[in-house]
């Protein structure tokens, strides 16, 4: 420990450790990835949580060790341990892992096996641990599916407590594997991919699902849990004060679940459906207790669209009032372009200005509507307006790259769009301030998403996108104005996660096998792994990238269901086709995306959004 | 250099033991952590003015990684008196095991910061067996800043180690021009045993305890 750098990431002992040493059934949820990166993590913070309420279970955290960490242990014969017992990963009943985003596959594996668990359900031994996922990726968990006894698709705070219930109960009994999956495989919510045979593409179009159940009374379709009492249940929710430096570390209060604007590229906004706000009075409340017992002087007010929330002025004109002068910071993570007025700037002023960060993604009004974004030019414009009245001075406008139908017009639509920022913040801003103005674009690469409507589409080709940001930098006539712009070498990997079938589980073996870990961190990347794993399975990851389909295409996917009907995302489809917007049901009509049909559920709004 | 006009202030000092696996925090983590119990306990600090509004709290010698103590010191400064058997009181409820409030009792406002008042710093090493020779280098070179330094062992170090059994005791001064850190100091030692734990026992103003 002496050795290891940074060794407070490590050693347990932080502000809010839950310690449940007489209980009889142990649970480790893991972040695959080191501390620093997962500690703030929700997933993790609300389902260890959620399990230690439960008699008789006790919750853990795990983190990856940092990549040198990992060799020292291997090196000493030592496994991946938990933070709270520092027990070994194979010594627990029931391991969980969250799949935070497409990079964190081979991590994935590097937990599993430094825990001293086979990487495979299959090879498992009846006395290994139960490994489940769950988590945004969980919605396409073909490429995990043989890594995970079971997988938990949505919203975890009340499937992961009863699937381990059911678990705790067999194992009591003396149950085999394979009993605790088929327990599991009936529960709503829960996928056992052991228990589905693969078809083959040619089948999988011609029957309309790629998966086949091996034995009766399984389900074909796995339909997503949803937390029923979100929005009553309180804002508060304990969490643990890290003594290492971590992201995020600051007291995050969920205001509201789900985002109905209905972004056609954005995956988030279609699985956290319906829309469910917490009222004013929980979360002030929460707000107060939980500064008071964590000693943070930070809380994020966080959401998909914090900004949208019916009573978003009450609660911040509250908060200010109650914290004025105490130096604590009230942040909002996401502003909403066309819900930032000069009030709502005024109202998350505080005394510290950092950067302000608007999506507007596209360049054009044409491309907005194709993408359903819903914001003109004079929303960004009223927004800038606002922001540097109010005293902001720096501005990152966040854009991306290879949307469906983008023209080079669009591309040049963006150069356009943040030089008129530019002009508008120097418009605001006292002339001896001037030189204080930063406007900056930030560029990421479209990576088609499961459950979108552009579910189908195919990523452009990486010169075709080095093209396009070229094309994008050289229209940047203003000095002043910078562009970012993140070589996307994992860009395939994110894609072949997002949109491959079950074949690719192979592939991120193969690339792990081959070194491949930490695949967020670009220093740690391994593009030569991944190429000569696919090139030795035969797989085409440009393709599996590339490729479009019609919306008839059945996906690899489709057995699992967010909700939002294939029929209404094909809809979706043709509508961004033809640059046709659809309204926010929160504030409009019903879309018809189907959800609260499926989910027998409904918006909650604590207010009304259009006041 | 008062300020007439300038809030009355109430000056804290508080001792504060760091102890086993804790003692792998570094100084900035332990000044992070102690400030969120003070907020967490509640207390009426005062806030500094301008640009970036922070707690006034300010920090003893930093402890090295690795080394533990007994008798680690902050001075906090209150806006309102609060009894200080109540201000410890309240930080011992939000602090943890191992990083706990032992002691707080107010100071004048013009007494010299913790940070310089107690340039003689006592370790004690427990090591894995009975220690029979300690032989000290009689200079050290050390890198900083990647420059590399040359330290004369009997600048800092004020008397011989103090051996009994499987412990032994040394004592430190700091100078403004730098210190000898005492994980360095035993690196570079001839040892028949192997340290497995060093903590500071003591930090005093002078080199020779009151009798």
């Amino acid at each position: 420990m002496a050795r290891a750098e940074r060794p407070s990431r490590y050693i347990n002992r932080e502000w809010g450790c839950v310690y449940k040493p007489d209980a009889d059934f142990r649970f480790c949820m893991i972040y695959p990835d080191t501390y620093e990166l997962g500690q703030a993590n929700q997933a993790l913070r609300i389902l260890v949580n959620a399990v230690n309420a439960r008699p008789g279970m006790a919750a853990e955290r795990g983190f990856l060790p940092a990549p040198e960490m990992c060799d020292e242990l291997r090196a000493a014969g030592l496994p991946m341990f938990s933070i709270e017992s520092c027990a070994p990963l194979a010594a627990f009943d029931v391991i969980g892992i969250t799949l935070p985003h497409e990079l964190a596959a081979t991590n994935v594996l590097e937990a599993i096996d430094l825990g001293g668990i086979p990487v495979r359900a299959l090879d498992r031994a009846e006395d290994d641990p139960i490994v489940v996922g769950g988590g945004p990726c969980a919605y396409n968990p073909e490429p995990y599916a043989p890594f995970f006894d079971a997988i938990s698709i949505g919203e975890g705070e009340e499937a992961l407590p009863e699937g381990l219930e059911v678990i705790c109960g067999l194992r009591q009994r003396g149950a085999s594997r394979r009993d605790i999956w088929r327990a599991l495989a009936k529960l709503d919510g829960w996928y056992v991919p052991a228990l589905y045979r693969w078809r083959s593409r040619e089948e999988a179009q011609d029957v309309g699902s790629w998966i086949e159940p091996l034995e009766e009374g399984l389900p074909t379709t796995i339909v997503k849990r949803l937390h029923g009492g979100f929005a009553e249940s309180s804002a508060w929710e304990p969490c643990i004060v890290p003594f290492a430096e971590a992201v995020h570390d600051r007291l995050n209060v969920e205001v509201l679940r789900g985002c109905a604007r209905g972004c056609r590229f954005c995956q988030a906004g279609m699985m956290y459906r319906p829309v469910r706000e917490r009222s004013a009075d929980n979360i002030v409340n929460a707000v107060v207790v939980g500064l008071a017992e964590t000693g943070y002087d930070e809380v994020s007010l966080t959401s998909l669209s914090t900004t949208d929330h019916s009573q978003i002025a009450e609660i911040l004109e509250r908060l200010n009032k109650r914290y004025e002068g105490t130096g604590v910071r009230i942040s909002i993570p996401s502003q909403r372009l066309d819900s930032f007025g000069a009030r709502m700037a005024d109202l998350v002023a505080g005394q510290k200005k950092g950067g302000l960060t608007f999506a507007p993604e596209a360049g054009t009004q044409r491309l907005r509507d194709v993408i359903n974004k819903n914001v003109t030019e004079d929303d960004l414009f009223g927004a800038v307006d606002a922001a540097f009245a109010a005293g902001w001075r720096r501005c990152k406008l966040y854009f991306m790259i290879g949307l469906p139908t983008e023209t080079d017009e669009d591309v040049k639509g963006i150069a356009r769009l943040v030089q008129q920022v530019y002009d508008h913040a120097k418009a605001i801003v006292p002339k001896e301030q001037k030189g204080s103005i930063q406007v900056s674009a930030s560029v990421a690469l479209f990576v088609p998403k499961a459950h979108t409507p552009f579910q189908w589409c195919g990523q452009i080709p990486p010169e075709e996108a080095l093209r396009r940001v070229n094309l994008l930098r050289h229209s940047v006539k203003y000095r002043a104005v910078s562009v970012s712009w993140h070589d996307p070498k994992t860009s395939f990997v994110e894609a072949v996660m997002s949109r491959s079938g079950r074949e690719a589980a192979d592939l991120v073996e193969g690339a792990w096998r081959r070194g491949a870990r930490f695949d967020a961190w670009s220093e740690c990347f391994r593009e030569d792994a991944w190429r000569d794993a696919a090139a030795e399975l035969g797989i085409d990851v440009d393709a599996v990238a590339q490729t479009s389909y019609p919306t008839d295409y059945v996906m690899p996917w489709e057995h699992i269901s967010c909700g939002a009907a294939r029929r209404w995302l094909a809809h979706e489809y043709d509508l961004a086709m033809g640059e046709q917007t659809t309204p926010d049901c929160t504030f409009d009509r019903c879309s018809g995306c189907g959800v609260c049909f499926q989910l027998k559920a409904d918006n909650q709004l604590a207010g009304d959004r259009n006041d | 250099m008062t300020d007439p006009n300038a809030p009355r202030v109430f000056r804290l000092r508080c001792t504060f033991i760091e102890r086993d696996r804790l003692a792998m925090l570094s100084h900035l983590e332990v000044a992070h952590a102690l400030e969120r119990t003070v907020r967490r306990a509640g207390l009426p600090f005062a806030v500094s003015q301008g640009f970036s509004p922070h707690m006034k709290i300010a920090f003893g010698a930093a402890l090295p990684v690795g080394v533990g103590s007994t008798c680690e010191i902050f001075d906090l400064q209150l806006r309102d008196y609060v009894a200080a058997d109540k201000a410890l009181a309240a930080l011992q409820q939000a602090s943890v095991p191992d990083l706990m409030v032992q002691d707080a009792r107010y100071i004048e406002n013009s007494a010299p910061a913790a940070s310089v008042a107690f340039p003689f710093s006592t370790y004690e090493v427990v090591f894995d067996g009975p220690v029979g020779r300690i032989v000290v280098p009689e200079a050290i070179t050390v890198v900083r800043k990647k420059k590399e330094k040359t330290l004369v062992v009997s600048e800092f170090l004020t008397e011989p180690f103090v051996v009994e059994g499987d412990r032994a005791t040394f004592t430190l001064k700091a100078k403004p021009t730098g210190s000898l850190r005492p994980d360095v100091l035993l690196r570079h030692c001839e040892l028949d045993a192997s340290p497995i734990t060093v903590t500071r026992i003591a930090q005093r103003a002078n080199q020779f305890p009151p009798r």
